[in-house]
């Protein structure tokens, strides 16, 4: 591969990265405060890309009107979500167990709910873009390319200085290491974790759009969060800003890979590095190592 | 006799230094404790000679043998056992079962036996279901047989750990904080018993405690520590009268001064 | 015929079911990956007969062996950590497996799949599979073996501090799980005619763990009896199959906060309960 091309791949996997950055977020921000693998954010994912096809093909083709009302209705599930399935074993004080089996349960309902209704179809979101991609020197740029890592990154700063600057997202860092500190500085904890909830689903509706946006919306949407969750445990689990390098790291070696073996041959390389990643390293590259107190 | 030594241990925990250069000897039929204030290192301790945690230098022997690399089920199965301080109950088995799970090393079957459900593991069952079931009335807690620990009193919850941890036959009994939450008079009641179970059963005990009255009464030796380091050792009424002791401690002691 | 179907079907799935038990249920360790384990399986038994032309028995004892094999080199190493990371391993094993069988399209047949698999699992195979299965559980769940599994997935510091070896036991579990998995597999694939990659994702081993938790973790007779409403009313209604899992999720959801203990709680509450499980509140 010759140093074009592979410049070439990495700028489309940069922005690609940037979904699965977007994606390791949603599903770290909610491991750090109740400590548990959220899988039901995929299924807001698949949720938020069907209620952005509906909304830009039926009602508004505007590509930014029709974005933000979906990151609006993201965040709506997102604390739907958290006030029927997981408010409740919350308060019961249940394992953390409980609440891994409610989100695979969210997903499966999901995936479920969407084949049923409107499995058989393919969406395709409207084409937003005339002219899809330009010329910046020898390489081909894609407009919505563009369109997704801007806006990604747009989030991805926002939220960081919403997670600094507010009280609120000083409230959230706080219970990420103890989620009863909130408590103790006089913030209601089922606030935060609401918020934390309505967070994830915002970052959910814009990744629900841009997946929409770049493949079709099929109710199977929701699983390409893996690629995310994957960036999130090689970042490290518990370490957002290790997601997002993470993400954005994975998105240009899937690139590359892909340009270089094929298709079919990279998801193997890749699940099995990141296998062996996690043995040899296990709080991936950023996170920390915890250990029980005997 | 010497049954375990302690030889120099030291643990950090990323730049805490936990436990510094502690070396102790605990013999047989003896009972000691290791006292001193919150954040001494005593659990620490308890948890190097358990084996749940590795020390960074030092050694330990048990009944002669370097036990210092031995993972902790190995140390079990040579006669270690141990209670928490955080009762550490297995609450989906009820008391019954909760203490059979101790007996593991000792019984003779294997998984295949197991599968096929044959005569070894009828009778071995069976021989097990009666032990557990003494120990439990030793400690008074027949009665609670069949129901699952998440319901009980703390006061029983404790004397099931205890029972868990003496059905191996241990020679070497840690308890960590056993009158943690006890009232007076429950605390009499597990002096009486400690007693009771070292004499019959010919145990070593180390206590770890900052009940003093528990400490005082029925301890032969103590060893204090403080910020991971040991500062005294000796009998109770040497260590009461040790200046670095009261230094340590100064206003814990209590009523007991 | 219909009902010799039906009845295959949600036995081959409840052996499923069982495989996973040891270990998600009596253990939690919840493994994203044991449809890797029955793809394992089926693919090996598939092959081993259309390709290498080995009689069925042949190919099934192979797929067994396969899963074992399988499982250590698996379990060995991931085992030793986290509960969290175990879970993340085995969905990052699970997937990987697909591709895998998607990119070995010589062998695997791609993404087409396996198709015209000698029919020789049939009901009385299956149905003595399921009941010999289903006994060896239930012996090994009377003994030292589920106690540890439990005291394993109650407090696993306390476990290894009063003498099991953690780790050891739950490769045991583990390789248990696979190879049942895989002999499963092998049965699917004989009875089903047709494999593909996709029967066995990530999502069908979440199912799996599901039906044990509604079924009562503690149960093998509630899980098992889970599993087999569940399958056989799949299969009955098999127009309505997606509604199904829709019923199944809110199921769940319903349960976990109402009746953690599952549907079918305790093997001592089965029977008094079995006849009105929705109307019991706790």
């Amino acid at each position: 591969m010759n140093r074009d091309v592979i410049i070439q791949q990495i700028l489309n996997g940069i922005s690609l990265g940037g979904v699965y950055a977007l994606e390791a977020v949603g599903f770290g921000i909610v491991f750090n405060i109740l400590k548990f693998s959220n899988f039901s954010h995929g299924g807001v994912v698949t949720i938020c890309a069907y209620v952005g096809f509906f909304i830009s093909t039926r009602f508004i083709p505007s590509l930014w009107v029709s974005l933000a009302l979906t990151i609006l209705f993201g965040g709506i599930i997102g604390v739907l979500v958290e006030k029927l399935v997981f408010r409740p074993i919350r308060v019961q004080n249940k394992p953390l167990t409980y609440f891994f089996v409610n989100s695979i349960t969210v997903a499966m309902i999901v995936q479920q709910f969407f084949s049923a209704l409107w499995g058989s179809n393919y969406y395709p979101f409207p084409i937003f873009i005339k002219e899809s991609v330009f010329q910046l020197g020898k390489l081909v740029v894609s407009k919505s390319y563009l369109v997704m890592l801007s806006m990604s990154a747009a989030v991805l700063i926002a939220l960081s200085l919403f997670l600094r600057r507010t009280k609120t997202g000083i409230s959230i860092r706080a219970a990420s290491s103890d989620i009863h500190t909130p408590a103790l500085m006089g913030v209601n904890t089922d606030f935060i974790v609401s918020i934390t909830f309505s967070i994830a689903g915002i970052l959910a509706g814009v990744t629900g759009f841009f997946l929409g946006m770049t493949y079709t919306v099929t109710p199977f949407i929701g699983s390409m969060i893996l690629k995310g969750i994957i960036a999130s445990i090689i970042g490290g689990m518990g370490s957002l800003g290790g997601g997002v390098i993470a993400g954005v790291l994975l998105g240009a070696m899937e690139s590359l890979l892909i340009a270089e073996v094929g298709a079919s041959v990279t998801p193997i390389i890749i699940y099995f590095a990141i296998i062996v990643l996690l043995m040899v390293r296990p709080q991936g590259i950023a996170g920390k190592l915890y250990s029980v107190k005997a | 006799m010497e049954l375990l030594k302690l030889e120099s241990v030291s643990k950090s925990f990323g730049g805490v230094q936990a436990v510094h250069e502690v070396s102790l000897i605990q013999n047989k039929d003896e009972i000691t404790a290791i006292i001193g204030p919150n954040g001494a290192g005593k659990t620490t301790v308890f948890n190097l000679i358990s084996g749940i945690y590795q020390q960074d230098a030092g050694k330990i022997f048990f009944r002669g043998m370097d036990i210092s690399e031995l993972a902790p089920h190995r140390r079990c199965a040579l006669g270690i056992s141990r209670t928490f301080q955080n009762i550490r109950l297995f609450n989906n088995m009820t008391v019954l079962e909760n203490v059979k799970v101790s007996y593991a090393n000792h019984l003779t079957y294997n998984f295949f036996d197991e599968v096929f459900r044959t005569g070894k593991v009828k009778k071995e069952e069976r021989e097990l279901e009666e032990r557990a079931f003494e120990y439990l009335k030793l400690l008074y807690l027949d009665v609670y047989a069949s129901s699952y620990p998440g319901n009980l009193p703390y006061g029983i919850q404790r004397r099931l750990e205890l029972a868990r941890a003496l059905l191996p036959e241990p020679n070497l009994l840690l308890l960590d904080e056993p009158a943690a939450g006890l009232n007076p008079s429950e605390i009499r009641e597990l002096m009486e018993m400690i007693l009771n179970l070292q004499h019959t059963k010919k145990l070593s005990i180390i206590i770890v405690e900052h009940h003093m009255e528990l400490v005082m009464n029925i301890c032969s030796r103590i060893h204090v520590l403080d910020f991971g380091k040991k500062i005294a050792e000796g009998t109770p009424k040497e260590v009461i009268e040790n200046e670095k002791v009261l230094q340590a401690y100064l206003g814990d002691l209590g009523e007991v001064c | 015929m219909f009902y010799s179907k039906v009845l295959e079907t949600t036995l081959i799935f409840s052996i499923f079911v069982l495989s996973v038990y040891p270990l998600s249920g009596l253990t939690g360790l919840f493994s994203l990956g044991q449809g890797a384990f029955i793809a394992i399986g089926a693919y090996t038994a598939a092959i081993g007969t259309l390709q290498y032309k080995l009689p069925p028995a042949i190919s099934i004892m192979l797929a067994i062996c396969i899963g074992i094999i399988g499982g250590v080199i698996v379990g060995v190493p991931t085992l030793k950590l986290r509960r969290d990371y175990f879970l993340l391993i085995t969905f990052g094993f699970s997937e990987m497996v697909r591709a895998l069988l998607l990119w070995m399209a010589q062998l695997t047949g791609g993404a087409m799949g396996i198709a015209g698999i000698p029919y020789a699992a049939g009901l009385p195979l299956i149905a003595i599979s399921a009941i010999v299965i289903f006994f060896f559980i239930a012996n090994i769940n009377k003994s030292a073996f589920r106690r540890n599994c439990i005291a394993i997935r109650d407090d696993e510091l306390a476990t290894q501090a009063i003498g099991i070896n953690v780790y050891w036991h739950k490769i045991k579990v583990f390789i248990l799980s696979a190879s049942i998995s895989a002999y499963g597999g092998a049965l699917y694939a004989f009875n089903m005619m047709f494999i593909e990659p996709n029967l066995f994702d990530w999502l069908e081993s979440a199912k799996l763990i599901i039906i044990i938790f509604v079924g009562g973790m503690n149960s093998l007779l509630g899980v098992f009896l889970m599993s087999v409403i569940y399958y056989t009313f799949g299969e009955v209604f098999r127009f309505a199959s997606v509604w199904r899992d829709l019923i199944l999720g809110v199921l769940v959801i319903v349960v976990l906060i109402f009746r953690p203990q599952g549907l079918f709680g305790t093997i001592k509450t089965v029977f008094p309960t079995i006849r009105f499980p929705f109307l019991q509140k706790n």
